[in-house]
């Protein structure tokens, strides 16, 4: 009689501890699968790598690049239209291009900037932010000038990604 | 003799009732991890980076295998749609999934024997 009673409390312990694990499994599974795939790293580093294979061509900065009426995204072919949804405009990506003197830091010409400036305020705020990344590299000019190009690009995009 | 059987039905039982769980537990797990709403997901930002990362004159190749097997009755031979910077896919009758890329091409997807997908990526004019 007690083994039998024995035997019946093990098995509901053991039904027990599988729903615990069928809980724990099914827990782990929504927290890894309900969030969508977060590419925004990868989209904003590709953003900065083009905008840098563009104005530069092997570490010589393209004469066009400092002319007055510089257009950055015509110029590149980017275009910052992103689907119209979550009330989404043009407003899900920012770019800045710096040309700074090597050696003095200063700037060359007026920064360039595309997209919506505000982005930045959110930089570093979390994964439920923008995603920002800020590359910087050596670059020569025509005559033998040495400059540093700096750029940095934002990528928001968070209800798809966060 | 009559315990004996008791003893056996009751072990059969909780035997079974393991494995039906399990098996819950296990195609639970599957149809999360391979669900058409999922793949459409992976191959629309799989896309759009592709393009991203791509320059004018490309032609890329896509295996696209995995979400012809998993839209079954569903699948069309066309289910990659590319129009004005947005990379839509769709393996279910109702549903499918967008996302934009940034780069300014004007990109065109036609399907291939064999379970690919092409890409060919020319410079807008």
């Amino acid at each position: 009689m007690n083994k039998k009673g024995g035997d019946k409390i093990i098995s509901v312990y053991w039904f027990a501890i599988l729903f615990i694990v069928a809980g724990a499994v099914v827990y782990m599974m929504a927290v890894f699968y309900g969030n969508p795939q977060d590419v925004r790293d990868v989209e904003v580093n590709l953003l900065i790598d083009s905008v840098a294979r563009c104005i530069v061509d092997i570490g010589v900065l393209k004469e066009e690049v400092l002319e007055k009426e510089f257009d950055l995204l015509n110029f590149c072919d980017l275009r910052f239209d992103a689907e119209d949804m979550y009330g989404w405009k043009n407003d899900q990506y920012f770019l800045r291009v710096k040309i700074l003197d090597f050696e003095t830091k200063g700037e060359i010409i007026k920064p360039l900037e595309e997209g919506n400036v505000n982005l930045e305020d959110f930089c570093g705020k979390g994964n439920k932010n923008p995603i920002c990344v800020e590359k910087r590299f050596y670059s020569i000019y025509l005559a033998g000038e040495k400059f540093e190009v700096n750029i940095f690009g934002v990528v928001r995009k968070t209800e798809k990604n966060a | 003799m009559n315990k004996r059987g008791n003893i056996l039905t009751e072990n059969i039982i909780f035997i079974i009732l393991n494995f039906i769980f399990l098996s819950i537990l296990i195609v639970f797990i599957f149809s999360q991890t391979g669900s058409a709403a999922r793949l459409e997901e992976q191959y629309a930002k799989q896309i759009a980076l592709m393009i991203d990362a791509s320059e004018p004159g490309m032609i890329l190749t896509l295996d696209v295998e995995r979400a012809i097997r998993e839209a079954g009755d569903n699948y069309k031979k066309e289910f990659i749609f590319i129009e004005d910077n947005l990379v839509r896919v769709q393996l279910r009758e109702k549903g499918g999934y967008t996302y934009s890329y940034f780069k300014d091409y004007n990109v065109n997807p036609y399907p291939k024997v064999g379970g690919k997908y092409v890409f060919t990526i020319k410079k807008n004019e």
